[in-house]
């Protein structure tokens, strides 16, 4: 009976396959297997404004599950996600157009050439570690930026690189209608590997690493293994995030990919909660969402006779833009361990309503 | 009783929406930088767009229907820029697009073709002249991109023309040197390899460039290399506080260069900012400027009263090339309506209907302009003025006006 319904009261996990698992209950588990099913309906019902914002929670959400792996799971730092989510970008419509690879194919491999290089940057990881490691991946932001900038053989240089839609079997995924199944396919196998990732012993020797370096150490895990290991997994992802924002917009330019992405996406890992797969998806969901629903509130009141005069226009501006960094502040101030936490407290909430304590 | 009442107010609300929707209007979107990075210049042209649309309205509009438009502030983030497309197509259906920079105009090509939406930027990148792809070096073409005006590399090539004749008619000889001056970044490098290109066939020495942040700082350390390389002429391909610091940090060191700039790193605005040091500093333009007495700026000026009743305000050039880029839409968007109506497909053929073409009211205030349907370099000519500041004043004339030829290798290029 317990297996159908939500968690009962109390804590029944007598086995380590339990306390694993990912899918708590069967009823969970058919709720997802539901809401994926619903998410494929999606483009029945939702316009290509919704799917297009569906389709960068997408892309975006994969990228910083990866920054999340690397900084919630294992502790490390980086500030240079952004540029390797830009490297997966001109390295997938690279791949394509120089080697002819379908597209497809190409996605992944952009990740593991990412992967690549994320390793490569990530090698100080195994000397230093805190605000030291933290400027050595500013250098690998800098580094690589320029890099498109001057690379015309990978990324086009100045005039940047055209990347071709997702094609499989002759049919082109090249509306917001068909690319969100592409993106909703990545997004779920990404997160699920993710989650999955983390019950392995490389995902525990991950946490053990963050937790504890040097009883990680005594316990026989190999540090400079698992930091590289950990760098390489992040680079994978934001790879892939990178490919699908590249071939959903047909064109890569280098000046999309600078330090304030690679902070945004630090922002999404900490407004989510850090260490958390959901987590992530909810702070990708937030960061994309903020700034679209203050332009809906400034557009209703541009929709008045007042508000659509430039003067108005302009004042609402700065202030949607403050308002974007005052909600951050109050989310470290008030929410320091993210979304996920608080979805946790309300998960307890009812659990034990009406008996909080 | 109630329901007679609740009766007739249901008719007249169904009145009420299908007079709504009967209403002759057309939809524009409007992305603008009013916050961002490039919100130095990025607000001008903003407000020239704006006026001009608020002012094509008050005036009867597109022949009589009404440009709804909206003007969103994306603060030069990608992201929000698709967001914003993506919503005026699918909810607005927009016909056509008044865009801004670099960034957001290359996210949207691919979809404006698809969608059939014209955009009007303001990112004068040369690959966006080449529609159908002719020039092999092309990556993609962009059959729905617009803009008013020379592009970088044509405008680079413009002020390379004119630094050979003033090397010459100061009586110099050998070969001088020419310097690109800029952030090693997609907008400053848009013209670096075409112009270094021009300028060696014009037998200039073409110096290392030197690499100068986009952010404002101290530049004396790229002065010195400019002084010590002894650099004739030097591009700067920055804009904003970063052309400030460069010029006060060379003034300083007492670099002897004659700079020239892109569009955006000219103005009355930043010349007042720099100050003294401002000297024989050469930047293109594409219209007039504000007190400058040419026909078409009166209207100009009235549209500057939309959003400045004094009508005292100055503007910036970047203001009238936002109306210039306006006024083309609407004129090309009136052909539309008489050729089968107000959609994206018809306005682009509208940009084709005519040659050598000065909107009505604006002439002189915008260049007559020419697109075809193989060649998107709808100018060629490039005015060349010189700031200076003498005595507190900010002076600024013209010097030249150069026609460059439509070289087919210079399409898309």
């Amino acid at each position: 009976m317990s297996t159908t319904s939500m968690r009962p009261c109390g804590d029944f996990r007598t086995s380590y396959q339990q306390d694993n698992t990912i899918f708590e209950t069967k009823f969970i588990w058919l709720l997802a297997i539901a809401s994926v099913g619903l998410l494929c309906l999606a483009p029945l019902f939702l316009d290509e404004y919704f799917l297009s914002l569906a389709i960068q929670v997408s892309y975006l959400g994969i990228a910083a599950l990866g920054l999340n792996i690397l900084v919630g799971f294992t502790g490390q730092i980086s500030l240079g996600h952004g540029a390797f989510f830009g490297f997966g970008a001109f390295a997938s419509a690279w791949i394509n157009t120089q080697f002819s690879i379908p597209v497809f194919f190409a996605i992944p491999l952009a990740g593991f050439l990412t992967m690549a290089v994320g390793m490569m940057f990530g090698l100080p990881a195994a000397r230093i570690k805190g605000l030291y490691l933290a400027i050595a991946t500013l250098a690998a932001q800098f580094i690589i930026e320029d890099f498109f900038a001057r690379a015309e053989w990978f990324s086009g240089g100045s005039a940047g690189a055209m990347a071709e839609s997702v094609e499989i079997f002759g049919f082109l995924f090249d509306t917001d209608q068909s690319f969100y199944y592409v993106a909703i396919f990545a997004l779920v196998t990404m997160y699920l590997w993710g989650s999955n990732l983390m019950r392995t012993r490389d995902g525990r020797a991950f946490v053990a690493v963050r937790d504890h370096y040097l009883s990680a150490e005594i316990m026989g895990i190999n540090l400079t293994k698992y930091r590289l290991l950990s760098f390489g997994v992040s680079a994978f992802y934001a790879g892939i995030g990178g490919a699908l924002y590249g071939h959903y917009l047909g064109y890569v330019s280098a000046e999309g990919f600078t330090i304030m992405l690679s902070i945004q996406f630090l922002a999404m890992c900490i407004i989510g909660g850090l260490g958390s797969v959901k987590g992530t998806l909810m702070g990708v969901v937030f960061m994309v969402m903020l700034p679209e629903s203050l332009e809906s509130v400034v557009g209703i009141m541009k929709e008045t006779s007042w508000g659509n005069i430039p003067a108005v226009v302009d004042g609402i501006a700065y202030l949607k833009e403050m308002a974007i960094g005052l909600v951050i502040i109050l989310f470290l101030i008030f929410e320091p361990e993210g979304l996920a936490h608080r979805w946790a407290q309300i998960k307890n909430y009812w659990k034990f309503y009406p008996f909080s304590y | 009783m109630n329901k007679v009442l609740l009766g007739s107010l249901s008719a007249v609300s169904l009145a009420v929406s299908a007079a709504a929707q009967a209403k002759d209007e057309v939809f524009v979107g409007h992305l603008a930088d009013l916050s961002g990075p490039t919100a130095f210049v990025g607000k001008y042209y903003a407000d020239g767009v704006r006026d001009s649309l608020a002012y094509i309205n008050k005036n009867g509009g597109i022949d009589g229907t009404t440009v709804n438009f909206e003007t969103i502030d994306y603060a030069y983030k990608v992201p929000q820029a698709i967001g914003a497309y993506k919503k005026w197509k699918s909810r607005k259906k927009m016909v056509a697009m008044q865009g801004w920079g670099t960034a957001d105009t290359e996210a949207l090509i691919s979809f404006a073709a698809k969608d059939k939406i014209p955009v009007y930027s303001a990112s004068y990148s040369g690959h966006l002249t080449d529609p159908m792809g002719k020039n092999p070096h092309t990556k993609k073409p962009a059959p729905y991109n617009f803009f008013y005006g020379a592009s970088y590399s044509d405008a680079c090539r413009a002020l390379v023309k004119w630094a050979a004749d003033d090397w010459k008619a100061k009586g110099n000889k050998g070969k001088p040197k020419f310097t690109h001056i800029g952030a090693n970044h997609p907008f400053p490098n848009a013209p670096k390899k075409a112009c270094a290109e021009y300028a060696n066939e014009l037998g200039f020495e073409v110096m290392p460039s030197v690499v100068v942040s986009m952010k404002p700082g101290d530049f004396k350390a790229q002065c010195l290399t400019l002084k010590n390389s002894g650099s004739n002429y030097g591009y700067i391909g920055n804009l904003g506080g970063s052309v400030l610091s460069l010029v006060k940090s060379c003034k300083t060191v007492g670099t002897e260069i004659q700079l020239m700039s892109n569009i955006w790193g000219g103005d009355k605005e930043i010349f007042n900012a720099i100050g003294d040091g401002v000297k024989d500093y050469v930047f293109p333009t594409m219209t007039p400027f504000w007190t400058d007495k040419v026909k078409g700026m009166e209207l100009v000026r009235e549209i500057s009263k939309i959003s400045d009743k004094s009508g005292q305000k100055a503007r910036t050039h970047h203001y009238v090339r936002g109306v210039c880029s306006a006024f083309y839409m609407k004129e090309a968007m009136q052909w539309a309506k008489k050729n089968g109506g107000i959609t994206g497909e018809n306005i682009k053929k509208g940009m084709y209907a005519v040659k050598d073409w000065e909107p009505k009211g604006l002439e002189g205030a915008c260049m007559p302009a020419t697109w075809t349907a193989e060649d998107h370099r709808g100018i060629n000519t490039v005015a060349i003025y010189k700031g200076n500041y003498v005595n507190g004043e900010v002076k600024v004339d013209k010097v030249d006006e150069v026609t460059l030829e439509r070289r087919d290798d210079w399409l898309g290029y």
